[in-house]
């Protein structure tokens, strides 16, 4: 008991002396920040937001962070801080599906304000400026800012032809000029969704533009926002650690924020029981269907896959893929596309480039050429062998 | 005059190692199909299942890594026969020529008795090995993503968990253990219809000596 209340106390000074140093940290982003362009406070008001919607909402991104409450006030402070972070957002190669996601939702909450005012000093999808107007926001932007802006980008990049699959901007510049010229003067490059985190798509097999992911194009350390697209929370819930530590937060071997992508989906998997049981839905509409079994013989991906979408879900919570009926598709994973084809069927289904059904038929062919062989050999060996036994005598 | 020796061939370390081995690697083949194909198999009330014969499948798994620590551990430093030597025995081109040959009934002149193990059996044996550390090394990973990482298979997986990203993620280090499986299922048909061919041609007791240890050896007086 002794040590349990020891153990209690040292990790309770040791959250202390954390939210102490967050503190520091928040105060100095207040001087070094621009000042915001509308009060939040009075920003959350117009939008109808309550102060017990906003605390509500603290507590679920603090808890996302795996913080205990204590850290309430300093997360509702980075909140507030938000929208004063100078962010650059470039498009390459991708269908701006990310962008829509973070923008678009019916019932606008806490994060989707924070996603509307942050400060874009330039985001080519949804700026008013233009051509060469456009591009002077984003010299303005890395003259004014140069090591504090965050660099977000959406979408890989293509080395094939020296870059010339993708310009863009009047002046024409390669996909690879601007992400090397922008990330350079960034204090940090955020990777928003799969193709920019590892490719993915658009350098999915065969790949006629030789997409890579934006890490691999310029070698530069990327915040990876996995996800196809990836969940707002995991976004916002980044930017509000990079405020309250002034750091990244603590990243896995593919750069992706231990506290969002640490466990499978599988793990956190409310169908999970259903898997351990040996329930499985068997078609779709089907009585295991009907009952919420799981999914994994319907090509759920969910024990290959990092992410916490069970967790946050989607569209303000209300649900996610495997809670509508769906499997995982395993979108946080890298080249997803071509790993975890077919979608809708196991990996050992797998129709093309050899998945597990492929290496079943190639194991049992290989089985029966081996037991043919054998018993050519058999024979053939009595019959080469017949005399031995009257040499041996 | 020629009679019959009886020689030492397998300590007994090594007998308990090859038929735990073997017990542990078909306890894995047979609970791996199952959770790479599941199928409802509640006979009674008690659903049994997916989970348990998860456990069992990590739980032979563990032992195996053990296992394969003990041989590795045999072959440098066994009292009686360390073998590592005798690993390299396909470097002998000559002799392994004169084993293919005789393999394949050309000639019926057997390969010398220079090693412990005959060229093939070295590669064989070896590449045995290998495909035990690459099946073990895919499988702890596959054990602490399952969430098995509290305590011993904790710090194996810390240890493992790099290999993880070469594979292409948890989807790759899957398809690899899959892959392993069927390189162990032609080892063990080969294997065993090969023991059973030494026997029959050599009379030498081949198939006992994992079990009694001893080869009974033709001399002359």
């Amino acid at each position: 008991m002794g040590r349990n209340a020891d153990y209690h106390r040292t990790v309770s000074k040791q959250y202390r002396q954390l939210l102490k140093q967050c503190q520091v940290n928040l105060d100095h982003m207040d001087r070094e920040l621009p000042p915001s362009v509308e009060d939040f406070g009075e920003l959350l008001k117009e939008r109808g937001v309550s102060r017990r919607e906003f605390i509500k909402w603290t507590s679920l991104m603090t808890g996302a962070l795996m913080l205990p409450p204590i850290f309430n006030p300093a997360v509702a402070r980075a909140a507030e801080q938000f929208s004063r972070v100078p962010v650059v957002w470039l498009h390459f190669a991708e269908c701006t599906g990310c962008s829509e996601a973070f923008l678009r939702t019916s019932y606008p909450g806490v994060a989707d304000i924070l996603l509307e005012t942050i400060s874009l000093e330039y985001h080519e999808t949804i700026m008013a400026a233009a051509g060469d107007q456009a591009e002077k926001c984003l010299e303005q932007c890395l003259h004014d800012f140069p090591g504090k802006f965050l660099c977000v980008i959406e979408g890989a990049i293509p080395l094939g032809n020296n870059g010339k699959y993708m310009r863009l901007g009047p002046k024409g510049k390669t996909g690879v000029e601007i992400a090397k010229e922008v990330t350079a003067k960034a204090a940090a490059t955020i990777c928003i969704g799969g193709c920019s985190a590892f490719g993915n798509i658009p350098a999915a097999k065969p790949n006629p533009t030789d997409c890579v992911s934006v890490s691999k194009a310029i070698g530069v350390h990327t915040i990876n926002i996995a996800g196809c697209p990836p969940n707002p929370v995991n976004f916002i819930g980044t930017i509000l650690h990079y405020l309250m530590f002034r750091d990244v937060p603590p990243l896995d071997g593919l750069g992706r924020p231990v506290w969002a992508y640490g466990k499978r989906i599988h793990d956190y998997c409310e169908r999970r029981a259903h898997y351990d049981g040996a329930e499985f839905v068997q078609q779709w509409g089907d009585e295991g269907a009907k009952h919420g079994w799981c999914l994994y013989k319907m090509g759920c991906k969910g024990p290959y896959t990092y992410a916490n979408c069970g967790q946050v879900r989607f569209n303000d919570g209300v649900s996610w893929p495997i809670m509508a009926g769906h499997g995982c598709i395993g979108c946080t994973e890298p080249g997803f596309w071509d790993t975890m084809a077919p979608l809708e069927k196991p990996i050992h289904e797998d129709t093309f480039g050899g998945g597990q059904g492929t290496i079943d038929t190639i194991g049992t062919a290989l089985l029966g050429v081996t037991a043919v062989g054998i018993a050519a050999h058999a024979a053939a060996t009595a019959i080469r062998h017949r005399d031995d036994k009257s040499e041996t005598k | 005059m020629e009679h019959i020796v009886p020689k030492k061939e397998w300590t007994v370390a090594i007998r308990y190692n090859h038929w735990l081995m073997a017990a542990a690697i078909f306890i894995l083949i047979a609970s791996g199909f199952y959770i790479a194909y599941p199928v409802s198999l509640s006979f009674s009330d008690k659903v049994t299942e997916m989970n348990d014969i998860i456990f069992w499948h990590i739980l032979a798994g563990i032992c195996l890594v053990f296992l394969f620590i003990w041989r590795i551990y045999l072959m440098f430093f066994s009292r009686f026969h360390a073998d590592w030597k005798d690993f390299f025995a396909w470097m002998n081109v000559k002799n392994s020529l004169k084993q293919v040959k005789f393999y394949l009934l050309i000639s019926k002149e057997p390969p010398d008795h220079t090693h412990l193990y005959g060229p093939l059996q070295s590669v064989a044996y070896g590449g045995l090995l290998v495909m035990v550390a690459l099946i073990v090394l895919t499988g702890l990973i596959l054990t602490g993503a399952a969430g098995y990482k509290s305590g011993l298979t904790g710090i194996m997986y810390t240890m493992v968990r790099p290999a993880e990203r070469l594979m292409g993620g948890l989807a790759g280090v899957r398809l690899i253990h899959h892959f392993l499986t069927w390189g162990f299922i032609l080892f063990i048909v080969v294997h065993t219809y090969m023991a059973f061919w030494y026997d029959v041609i050599f009379k030498e007791g081949t198939v006992s000596s994992m079990i009694s240890g001893v080869v009974f050896r033709k001399a002359h007086k």
